[in-house]
């Protein structure tokens, strides 16, 4: 029943959010069209108002909002996200070809830099002090204060360019063919070693800092040191004590940057001509493309509302007291 | 009598080729059995130009020029003028309405049907009907009739005289084949693998928008030369320069202030070559100049234009910004590398003190304590003479600068810099002062249509009608002086002030391909990028690597300037008694190299 209630709160929130998408893109100023006339372009279009409104008829920009909203959101029940405007291709198309790359970099560098985070968190705090936390601190702060794209390039520039061992290039050969799928893989994974490196330091900071709090706060609990009054081991303390409680917040602030990672990766997706969503969204709203920006909030709002419920999924099953509020 | 116009550029190429072919041909080392092309695409995130298909790509330079490479046009372009493509020659009428195309015999489309006169007349007709829902070949609506004569014969009629036909229509649309498009009732949506056939030098294997890449294999049986590669590849890059430098991709362009990679391949990478282009682009300061005080004072006055021009350091601007990589603008718009050119137009030499001067002599006399002069009583404004000056984040520099410069002649600039959408919407609606933008296409004088494209606050009928004039003016000569006038007018109002013009480079990796060069007047309808078809074909001689001539291997042009191919009706205007002589001796003037070359 309670998880039912959860789920109409959801949805809710989806129609709520999924109006203001298709709002926002209409708020902003300059139109659909106005990209066509950018005179930065290199050759510039020249656009009478008679061809304006031939334009916006073809991509029923012309009908009134109320009717705009009507087929947004009966195209959105039916699956069907518009046809981008810029890209010229239908806007689920768009969206999925990008996709693909960005949860394999996003997918793959969260667990990482999240299970490296917890464990040199967890390593730091119980070692409060000593050496190794104060090593393990010092290289955190220091790596983390570089922002993103600086830390790209610099990989890029060691291990791209001096040694030479990695691409600095796409998500996979262009057109190359593959004698296996295993060599098809390892082409993959080859050229995501770098931006997902670049994502793993520049992030690591957030989660250990947050662990090593949390952790720390947890080792001052009475209940720490009822459990070692009691003789248990250290690591039975740690494991089963310390850590699951000190994990709650980290499952929320993991849950938080969802988002921020789908479109942090930009930077990244820049500096290693790496294919995603990132570079999409820069571009659907530097050209004003409606159908592309609501298709794309659409995904965003999925990723970060799923990631909240999971989130608080994962919260009733390590916190007991969270299902009784 | 018809008078018969000749195609320039088959005798522009004969120095080059007679020089080639006669003397010991060095042209082209021996070819691999494999060869693969690849060019960087573009800017990350912007390295995409949609899929190549005459309606599906992105309506930019890049975007027309992956498409090109598949689908051919009556007519092209090459480094010194138009050549003629799947058309072999043609003639125009004395009142310039009506052009006769001979087509090719030997082209034929990519599944192998063979491309008749049927289908210039259907594409024509299916652009007219689909025209305005893409927004690249309006200039097809200026065609009223055509007819078939024969199958390789075909009649254009216009509904005016059009001076760039031979660019804008001939040169710019390309002929799509009847028996595929016959059946597609919405172009825009229609991106099936027979959406890419064409008759040009490359076909169409792969293409992947998230991935930025472009793959293309060569057309063997191309009817106009022989294909130097086998494999094209245009795909996205992070470091332009680190991925030529590790052979990801054989070329990379550059441009303006980039030219700080271009001098580091000059003076550490001698492997590689690098040919500088012009990019007919042109920076400016635009001015609303309506004559309604309540919307345009003070930028409406000539005066005061002309102080603002000489308080702008140009030089500065361009040392700073670009790094040198680029000139300061011809103030008449039209590109110095182009034939339109006009070198005599008005120059405000940087000097303040000549700015204080007009300002002082206008009545901007008094100024307040910051020295920002004050409107002169009774004024449409009072107070500081301060405005907002709109522009786009990339020219926030540029727009720095004028501000200092601005405020050491007493009048006040607040950069206001945002994406293209708001500004666009002031232009539209003439809410501005200043606005600084550039814009592309400076190689073609249909662009100085609106001289302060893309406002028009800007009124002179006058220059209208020197527009219009123009427009269907079929005498080269003439034409050029009016479009001379129109720079004069121009450079001489201030509707827009320009500021630069920046260079572009390409370097190259001259081991895989040697062929690349900037097309003059740039491709099409002047798009300034070095990817032109031309570079994947032999010419000009080098078509045998050994120094042996192959008849087959002889491009349709080359056969013509020897005289060899009696059929081509190109070859006979060459040596008609009834050539025009002025025409005449001002080919011959091209060939000895004394005379520009010059689009008809």
């Amino acid at each position: 029943m309670h998880q039912i209630s959860k789920l109409a709160y959801y949805f809710v929130i989806v129609l709520i959010i999924l109006s203001i998408n298709f709002s926002l893109p209409r708020a902003m100023p300059g139109d659909a069209l106005s990209y066509l006339t950018d005179p930065g372009a290199d050759i510039p279009v020249r656009m009478t108002e008679e061809k304006r409104e031939i334009l916006l008829a073809y991509y029923g920009l012309d009908k009134p909002l109320s009717e705009q909203y009507i087929t947004y959101m009966v195209g959105i029940i039916r699956g069907d996200l518009g046809w981008s405007i810029y890209y010229s291709a239908p806007v689920l198309e768009v969206i999925l070809g990008r996709l693909k790359w960005t949860l394999i970099l996003v997918g793959t560098s969260t667990a990482i830099y999240i299970t490296l985070g917890i464990l040199l968190g967890a390593t730091s705090a119980w070692a409060r002090g000593r050496k190794r936390d104060m090593g393990l601190l010092i290289s955190i702060i220091s790596i983390s204060s570089f922002p993103s794209f600086f830390l790209g390039i610099l990989l890029a520039i060691i291990f791209g360019i001096k040694l030479d061992i990695f691409p600095i290039s796409g998500a996979q050969t262009a057109f190359a063919t593959y004698s296996s799928p295993l060599e098809e893989i390892f082409d993959i994974l080859h050229h995501l070693v770098l931006p997902a490196a670049t994502l793993v330091l520049s992030h690591i900071g957030g989660t250990y800092f947050l662990m090593r709090n949390s952790m720390l706060g947890v080792l001052g609990e009475d209940y720490i040191m009822t459990a070692r009054a009691k003789g248990l081991s250290e690591r039975y303390i740690l494991h089963k004590h310390a850590l699951t409680n000190a994990l709650l917040p980290i499952v929320t602030m993991t849950a938080m940057t969802v988002g921020f990672m789908i479109m942090g990766t930009i930077f990244v997706e820049t500096v290693f001509a790496y294919p995603g969503i990132g570079n999409l969204l820069y571009n659907a709203v530097s050209y004003n493309d409606y159908p592309l920006l609501q298709g794309i909030f659409l995904f965003l709002t999925i990723a970060i509302v799923g990631a909240n419920f999971i989130a608080d999924m994962i919260y009733i099953r390590l916190d007991p007291r969270v299902n009784h509020e | 009598m018809k008078k018969t116009v000749l195609i320039l550029a088959v005798l522009l190429c004969s120095m080059a080729f007679s020089a080639s072919v006669l003397a010991e041909n060095d042209g082209v080392a021996a070819m691999d059995s494999d060869k693969t092309v690849k060019m960087a695409g573009g800017t990350p995130g912007g390295a995409d130009w949609g899929y190549p298909a005459p309606f599906t790509f992105y309506p930019r330079g890049p975007g027309y020029s992956r498409m090109s490479l598949l689908f051919d046009t009556l007519t092209w372009k090459d480094a010194d003028g138009v050549i003629p493509a799947l058309a072999d020659g043609w003639t125009v009428s004395d009142d310039g309405k009506t052009w006769t195309f001979y087509l090719d015999r030997n082209a034929r489309w990519h599944d192998n049907e063979l491309f008749t006169a049927d289908d210039v007349k259907f594409t024509i007709e299916y652009m007219q009907d689909h025209e305005g829902e893409f927004t690249w070949f309006e200039a097809i609506n200026y065609i009223n009739d055509v007819q078939v004569i024969d199958d390789y014969t075909v009649v254009i009629d216009l509904n005016a005289p059009m001076a760039s036909f031979l660019v804008d229509i001939a040169g710019n649309v390309p002929i799509l084949p009847e028996h595929i498009w016959c059946d597609v009732s919405d172009p825009r949506t229609f991106k099936d693998d027979d959406a890419v056939i064409g008759t040009g030098p490359l076909k169409l294997v792969d293409y992947d928008s998230a991935m930025s890449s472009y793959q293309y294999e060569a057309n063997y049986d191309y009817y106009d030369g022989k294909l130097l590669v086998d494999e094209f590849i245009s795909m996205e890059v992070g470091d332009a320069p680190a991925a030529l430098k590790t052979g990801d991709v054989d070329e990379v362009s550059f441009w303006g202030s980039e030219i700080i990679a271009v001098q580091d391949f000059k003076d550490n990478h001698p492997e590689f070559t690098i040919v500088t282009g012009p990019s007919f682009w042109v920076l400016q300061v635009i001015f609303n100049c309506d004559a309604d005080d309540t919307k345009g004072y003070p930028t409406n006055i000539l005066e005061f234009r002309q102080a603002i021009a000489h308080g702008i350091d140009r030089d500065e601007i361009v040392s700073q910004v670009l790094n040198d990589g680029g000139i300061p603008a011809n103030t008449g718009i039209m590109h110095p590398d182009s034939i339109w050119y006009n070198p005599d137009c008005a120059v405000y030499e940087y000097n303040p003190d000549t700015a204080n001067d007009i300002l002082d002599s206008l009545g901007f006399t008094e100024k307040n304590s910051e020295g920002i002069r004050q409107y002169p009583a009774g004024a449409e404004r009072s107070g500081n003479v301060e405005f907002y000056l709109y522009t786009t984040g990339k020219f926030s520099r540029e727009a720095g600068l004028i501000q200092t410069d601005l405020a050491a002649i007493g009048i006040g600039i607040y950069v206001s810099p945002s994406t293209w959408g708001p500004i666009d919407d002031r232009l539209k609606a003439g809410n501005f002062d200043m606005v600084i933008s550039g814009h592309g296409g400076i190689s073609n004088p249909q662009i100085m249509r609106i001289p302060s494209w893309p406002a028009s606050t800007y009124q002179n009928s006058e220059y209208d009608s020197i527009f219009t004039a123009q427009e269907v003016e079929m005498d080269l000569d003439t034409r050029k002086e009016l479009v001379d006038q129109l720079q004069e007018v121009v450079a001489d109002d201030l509707p827009v002030y320009t500021l630069y013009h920046p260079y572009m480079w390409c370097v190259y990796n001259p081991e895989v391909l040697d062929t690349w060069f900037y097309t003059r007047d740039g491709i099409g309808i002047g798009i300034p990028l070095e990817l032109n078809k031309l570079i994947f074909l032999a010419r000009y001689g080098d078509a045998n690597e050994n120094g042996e001539i192959s008849m087959q291997d002889v491009t349709k042009m080359e056969r013509m300037i020897l005289e060899l191919d009696d059929e081509s009706d190109m070859a006979d205007a060459n040596q008609d008694d009834e050539i025009n002589m002025q025409d005449v001796t001002h080919i011959e003037l091209i060939i000895l190299g004394r005379a520009p070359i010059r689009i008809g």
